[in-house]
């Protein structure tokens, strides 16, 4: 699904990522792990476009998003979830409506939004709190709201970038829980994190990057640095 | 490039904008506004001084009397002369007897002088020519030419009203008119741009959480762009109208009046630029140019995609 060349991206002449190589199957649930700095971020927006390679090729479904255009990449971005650490949710809009304005810039139409929202809060256990507004939610409240957000348009991929460091054991938990039920239901997940006991706990493919070079790659790893 | 939806929801935002910072769309407007009045002021003297300019113009030229009694072929040897002069724009012939039925025409209401024409036993009126030539500063040496010692036998006299200060004068103002309001109009437009352009980065400054969101989640680069663009082009609508509400009683009112002072033969100045629509159009196109200009610049400089 995913495949990564030997990619290097550089910020002035600082390597982010160097000579990264990576594949990512349909259905994974990848942790990747590494410390602050390590190049998780600059991964998941090199997925998403939102940065430009130095070097190498990043192949979504066997395109070369590096050759995608500009004016394209929107509809790159609709296939892909992102969540994270800060949630980026609407602070004068309510849960139904922070989910409900990804769909209305998408241009969905209004029966489809009002069919589809209740549905997606649901999943994320938060049709409760739908005319809730960020400030009257808990930290794990929030980050579900994002994450049924990013969910509005159905992604084939979802990138958390650090989604629980800014949550206490018990909210973390339930975010992680929340993700896992997503792959489950088939949409393959990259969750970048630094939180040990959470990846102990997944059991799943672990990549660890240190420096913007992949140092280890474990099946149903564990947290090492 | 939008399906319906989403073209609603740009136009929608875009009001919302609009109405959320509604200071500083007022700003915007009036300085919009402004420049408006100022440019409408400017291309209304310009097309007035103008218009002066080519009736008066029109008025200028050589009247040419002859003396009594000279034959047809004595006089059009005379215009012979005249006619491969380049600079003449033509040369209309009128003869004694022409002139004396077309002054008996002007005049039969009045018993009186249709009794004492009748009693004339020749035609008192001379036959004479109409010059017109192609350059205003031709008329006093054609005048001259005519004047010439071998033309003295045949010509009574050479009429010229020299217009030729009163023309000056109007081509000094309009020369004014257009270089004093070029950089007026240059002046204005700078400021109704720089007003323009803080009042998008501040809306997009408003809104920098809610465009990156959009971007997040897949929103196309227009739609982002659309709202602000909508924004500003309400602020070229509502200053176009104030504009025109201003300007509608001087098309009404004054226009009229004006128009019969230049040139008593007519009410109304038969020219599409006086009219109020084409006007109001060129309103229009001004402020949206000046509007999108100074957006996109904002956009541009400040909105990441």
């Amino acid at each position: 699904m995913i495949k990564f060349e030997k990619v290097t991206k550089h910020y002035s002449k600082n390597k982010a990522l160097d000579d990264v190589n990576l594949e990512i199957h349909h259905g994974e649930f990848i942790s990747l792990v590494g410390l602050s700095g390590a190049g998780k971020s600059t991964l998941m927006k090199l997925i998403i476009g939102e940065e430009q390679i130095d070097g190498g090729k990043i192949l979504i479904d066997d395109i070369d998003i590096s050759q995608v255009r500009k004016s394209d990449l929107p509809y790159l971005r609709r296939k892909i979830g992102v969540i994270f650490q800060d949630m980026k949710l609407l602070p004068r809009r309510t849960a139904y409506e922070n989910v409900a304005f990804a769909m209305e810039v998408c241009g969905h139409r209004k029966d489809k939004i009002t069919d589809d929202v209740p549905k997606i809060l649901e999943l994320v256990g938060l049709l409760h709190k739908k005319d809730n507004f960020p400030h009257e939610m808990s930290g794990g409240e929030k980050q579900r709201v994002a994450i049924a957000r990013a969910l509005a348009h159905r992604p084939v991929l979802l990138l958390a970038d650090e989604p629980t460091g800014n949550l206490d054991e018990v909210n973390a938990n339930e975010v992680l829980d929340l993700l896992l039920k997503i792959n489950h239901l088939g949409t393959t997940v990259i969750l970048a994190t630094h939180a040990a006991d959470l990846v102990n706990r997944i059991k799943k493919r672990v990549i660890t990057i240190e420096n913007g070079k992949i140092t280890m790659e474990q099946e149903k790893g564990k947290y090492k640095l | 490039m939008f399906d319906s939806i989403s073209a609603f929801r740009i136009i929608k935002t875009g009001f919302v904008n609009f109405w959320r910072n509604s200071w500083l769309s007022a700003a915007a407007t009036m300085v919009m506004t402004i420049t408006l009045v100022i440019f409408s002021v400017l291309f209304l003297m310009f097309a007035i001084t103008n218009y002066s300019i080519s009736t008066i113009k029109n008025t200028v030229d050589i009247s040419v009397y002859f003396k009594t009694g000279l034959g047809e072929d004595q006089i059009m040897n005379i215009k012979k002369d005249f006619d491969s002069n380049s600079k003449i724009k033509e040369i209309s012939y009128t003869s004694s007897q022409q002139a004396f039925d077309q002054f008996k025409e002007a005049h039969k209401n009045d018993p009186l002088i249709t009794q004492s024409l009748n009693e004339l036993t020749e035609n008192p009126l001379p036959a004479t020519f109409n010059v017109k030539a192609y350059q205003l500063d031709d008329y006093p040496g054609i005048a001259q030419q005519f004047q010439d010692p071998k033309y003295q036998d045949y010509i009574s006299k050479v009429n010229f009203e020299d217009n030729r200060p009163v023309i000056e004068r109007l081509g000094k103002i309009l020369k004014f008119i257009v270089t004093f309001g070029i950089g007026l109009i240059i002046v204005f437009s700078l400021i109704a741009i720089l007003v323009i352009f803080n009042t998008i980065t501040l809306t997009i400054y408003n809104r920098k959480e809610e465009v990156e969101i959009m971007r997040l989640v897949g929103a196309t680069n227009w739609y982002i762009r659309g709202p602000f663009l909508t924004e500003s082009l309400l602020y070229s609508v509502f200053s176009t109208i104030i504009a025109g509400l201003l300007f509608y009683p001087v098309f009404t009112k004054v226009l009229p009046k004006v128009a019969l002072f230049v040139n008593p033969q007519v009410t109304l100045f038969n020219q599409n630029v006086f009219n109020f629509w084409y006007l109001l159009f060129m309103m229009l196109a001004v402020s949206v140019i000046l509007a999108v200009f100074s957006t996109l610049l904002a956009i541009r400089k400040y909105l990441k995609i």
